[in-house]
């Protein structure tokens, strides 16, 4: 039997690495990726924390988040759209018109 | 044998996450992205998710990928130029990386979490999934519908081209 | 399943399910009706029967404010349906209405029917936002707002402004809803449960040993950063100067009221209904150090008070200083928090004085954005240059954002005033023998002054310099009328700030308000998976009447 922590543990380290290319990474669309994984990482562990506490709410949470994160990525993609007719660029730091 | 289906299946998907934020080509992160899902829905099954393991596929696989690669292909971009990030960003994002790995496993292995499923044993079949979908969770799932139809609209409103 | 259950869900969701027809019935009437018509003149139909819906949801919620005195839990909380989040609500769809009204004129796009349908489901958004009791919920309707924001604030296509501050939204939303979301995946995973009064039963006493509570703490703590992003607490508000420079001002508008006012909601929800057990203590902070999320809420507080009001001083944008100037303000609430935490459960002062901030804030605030829009529509642009010499330019919208302004850097006789001093007395009050929040309230006091600094700044901007452009700059009636009335109210809630606080008050004594789940909540019959489609409505059991 592999325990709790064990899933755990690999859904924070897939935390972890999209945490990271959100940081890294330049390209908005890679962006997105990372953020999907940061996503699935929640979901690797509502699944599991479902399966060891004996209910279903953490695998309905988790099917929840798959439809909010389709929602999401389409909805960024078309921001993506919308910027690249202006622009054409798809570089975070290419958006400079704003001042942070 | 779930023991080994579970380190592989998560070696794999961290490995393909890894590949997926390092490759220089949008494409190839792309695909390794797909890969590292489907590592996950194989992880689900080893839960006795499978319903969400085929959601997963269905919408991992079916959808978002291939919304990815219709706009890279759509927009057309051109290979990423060698850009100067500078060691700094680089060295943050490993620090960070690491940090947040070292952290949160370490909180995960001090803590007193149950080592086996709970018993009797939950299945993740559709039908007990649609059982609790459609009794406690209804009103949340109306207001996905509606979540997903506004998207819908904002999407269509924003990458449509506008007649001049 | 019993038809009469679903009935009474029905009837209790009536208004949402008014504004969900509302929303369909604009997009509809755009397609079918109104698609060869121009421009202005869809915009004026569509706002007009926007305008209409949102009053008549408004009344609605006045009928069942006026109607309940019991509350309803439907799905474990899914929706909680009380006289106070009804309160609130009000005050969402008010405001959605001040906006609409403000944006009335200035068609900022081709897709009129898409512009005020996407704002309506916004405003679905927030409503269930306010009435949700559970994990998930709060999750999906937190999403339904951040979404269709994402959208309206790109949704100036030809702009530049617009389509970059869209993807700065999007992007730092998106990275705060998967924070958001990896924390809630802790809590569930800690306590087992998805709703906010389950979880506060597995945290209480021989319970508690059972909870991992690192894995708990690392959950809040993520999950506040996520809220933190939302409510643009610092050092998570980056987002929020740019996104409001960048959007159409009545989305700006709406992103710094309607969208806020839920998110603080939600915040406080959270913390003070799921999970009081883990709170700590922030009284005498510097000195003693308790684990929790007080302290650390406390710390954010700070950060906001200190990051938004030193960072306003420098902006030469009006949005740009209110975004700022919202992030001190964010501090301020969350200072309201530390305060309720403090005082235990339930707080007889420090609740009705959060709640008056967080109505006057939001009132202030989307006058003062329907005056930028007034203006700097007429103007062209919103920086401070335009805002030059605009009391001889239009003497009416410049006393409003005198007024406005005023009542935001809390001077005596107006709200903002008021709204402070309730706070920061209802701060200082949590902890009467040591006065342990004093640190935290004498530290926004002396914000506050700060604070003044930069409001007086744009107000002399408009009123002693002289203006170079002489043309006389004014807007439409009914802009003037209801941007009028927003002065007005600011005004009288100054003159009669108890008038409104004893209403919360009253509202504090009836049973079951928000604060009111550490105190333990009822032993409920555990239901089997199949349940029945929706829970029966439980009426709420008599929590004690607070001391007054």
């Amino acid at each position: 039997m592999i325990p709790l922590e064990h899933w755990i543990i690999v859904s924070s380290c897939l935390f972890a690495i999209g945490v990271a290319g959100v940081i890294l990474r330049r390209n908005a669309l890679v962006v997105y990726m990372s953020l999907e994984m940061i996503l699935n990482a929640s979901n690797l562990a509502l699944v599991a924390a479902s399966r060891y506490n004996g209910n279903l709410d953490g695998q309905v949470f988790a099917f929840f988040t798959i439809a909010v994160a389709a929602a999401e990525v389409a909805v960024g993609l078309a921001i993506i759209v919308a910027l690249f007719r202006l622009k054409q660029t798809v570089q975070v730091s290419d958006v400079t018109t704003l001042k942070l | 044998m779930e023991n080994s289906l579970f380190y592989f299946f998560s070696v794999a998907m961290l490995s393909c996450a890894l590949l997926t934020i390092t490759c220089k080509n949008p494409v190839s992160s792309v695909i390794f992205l797909v890969l590292a899902f489907f590592s996950m829905a194989g992880l689900f099954v080893l839960l006795n998710a499978f319903f969400l393991a085929a959601v997963q596929v269905l919408v991992y696989a079916g959808a978002i990928m291939v919304l990815f690669l219709f706009v890279i292909m759509l927009l057309n971009l051109p290979a990423e130029e060698k850009r100067h990030r500078g060691w700094f960003g680089g060295a943050a994002s490993i620090f960070v990386m690491v940090a947040l790995m070292l952290e949160l496993s370490f909180v995960a292995h001090h803590e007193k979490l149950a080592s086996s499923p709970a018993s009797p044993g939950i299945d993740g079949t559709t039908e007990d999934v649609g059982m609790v979908l459609f009794s406690r969770y209804m009103l949340p799932f109306e207001v996905a519908s509606l979540l997903l139809l506004a998207a819908m609209i904002g999407v269509i409103i924003l990458s449509r081209k506008e007649k001049k | 399943m019993n038809s009469s259950n679903i009935l009474h869900v029905l009837n209790l969701l009536t208004p949402e399910i008014v504004l969900c027809g509302l929303a369909f019935g604009v997009l509809l009437l755009d397609i079918i009706f109104f698609r060869s018509d121009s421009v202005e003149h869809r915009h004026e139909q569509l706002g007009c029967s926007v305008i209409i819906g949102l009053v008549m949801v408004f009344f609605i919620y006045a009928l069942q404010y006026m109607d309940w005195q019991n509350t309803f839990v439907v799905g474990h909380g899914a929706f909680v349906a009380s006289r106070l989040n009804t309160l609130f609500k009000m005050a969402v769809v008010g405001l959605a209405l001040i906006t609409v009204v403000i944006g009335f004129k200035t068609p900022y796009s081709t897709h009129v029917g898409e512009y005020y349908g996407l704002m309506l489901f916004s405003v679905l958004g927030m409503v269930f936002l306010i009435s949700s009791e559970d994990l998930l919920m709060i999750f999906i309707a937190l999403e339904l707002i951040s979404l269709t924001l994402y959208v309206l604030t790109a949704f100036q296509k030809g702009a530049r402004r617009s389509v970059e501050g869209g993807l700065k939204y999007f992007i730092f939303g998106g990275f705060s809803a998967a924070f958001l979301l990896f924390g809630l995946s802790y809590i569930y995973g800690a306590t087992g449960h998805t709703s906010l009064r389950e979880i506060a039963g597995a945290l209480q006493g021989d319970q508690l040993a059972k909870v991992p509570m690192k894995m708990l703490g690392i959950g809040i703590l993520f999950t506040l950063v996520g809220l933190g992003f939302k409510i643009a607490a610092a050092p998570f508000h980056l987002w929020a100067p740019d996104a409001y420079e960048g959007a159409p001002t009545p989305v700006a508008a709406m992103i710094a009221t309607g969208s806020k006012i839920a998110s603080f909601v939600a915040l406080t929800k959270l913390l003070l209904i799921g999970l009081p057990a883990a709170a700590g203590s922030a009284l005498s902070w510097p000195t003693r150090w308790h684990s929790g999320w007080a302290g650390t809420v406390a710390i954010i507080a700070v950060l906001s008070m200190t990051i938004g009001n030193f960072a306003a001083i420098m902006q030469t944008n009006v949005k740009r200083l209110l975004a700022y100037s919202s992030v001190a303000h964010a501090g301020y609430i969350l200072v309201a928090i530390v305060a309720i935490q403090a005082s235990g459960v339930p707080a007889p002062s420090a609740a009705p004085a959060i709640y008056f901030y967080i109505i006057i804030y939001a009132l202030t605030n989307i006058g003062a954005f329907g005056v930028v829009n007034a203006i700097g529509s007429k103007a062209g642009g919103d920086d401070f240059e335009h805002f030059t010499g605009m009391a001889r330019r239009s003497p009416y919208l410049s006393l409003l954002m005198l007024i406005f302004m005023l009542s935001l850097a809390g001077i005596p006789p107006l709200a903002g005033f008021f709204g402070k001093f309730y706070l920061f007395a209802a701060a200082v009050q949590a902890d009467p023998k040591n006065l342990g929040l004093l640190w935290l309230v004498a530290y926004a006091i002396a914000m506050s002054a700060v604070s003044l600094y930069y409001y007086l700044k744009l107000t002399k901007q408009m009123y002693v310099l002289p203006a170079k452009d002489p043309r006389r700059v004014t807007s439409n009636p009914a802009m003037n009328t209801s941007l009028g009335l927003i002065g007005l109210m600011v005004l009288l809630m100054g003159v009669f700030p108890n008038k409104v606080v004893e209403r919360f008050e009253n509202l504090n004594a009836n049973p079951y308000p928000i604060w009111e789940a550490a105190v333990p909540p009822p032993p409920q019959p555990e239901i089997p998976v199949p349940a029945p489609a929706e829970k029966p409505a439980v009426p709420a059991p008599a929590a004690p009447a607070p001391k007054s």
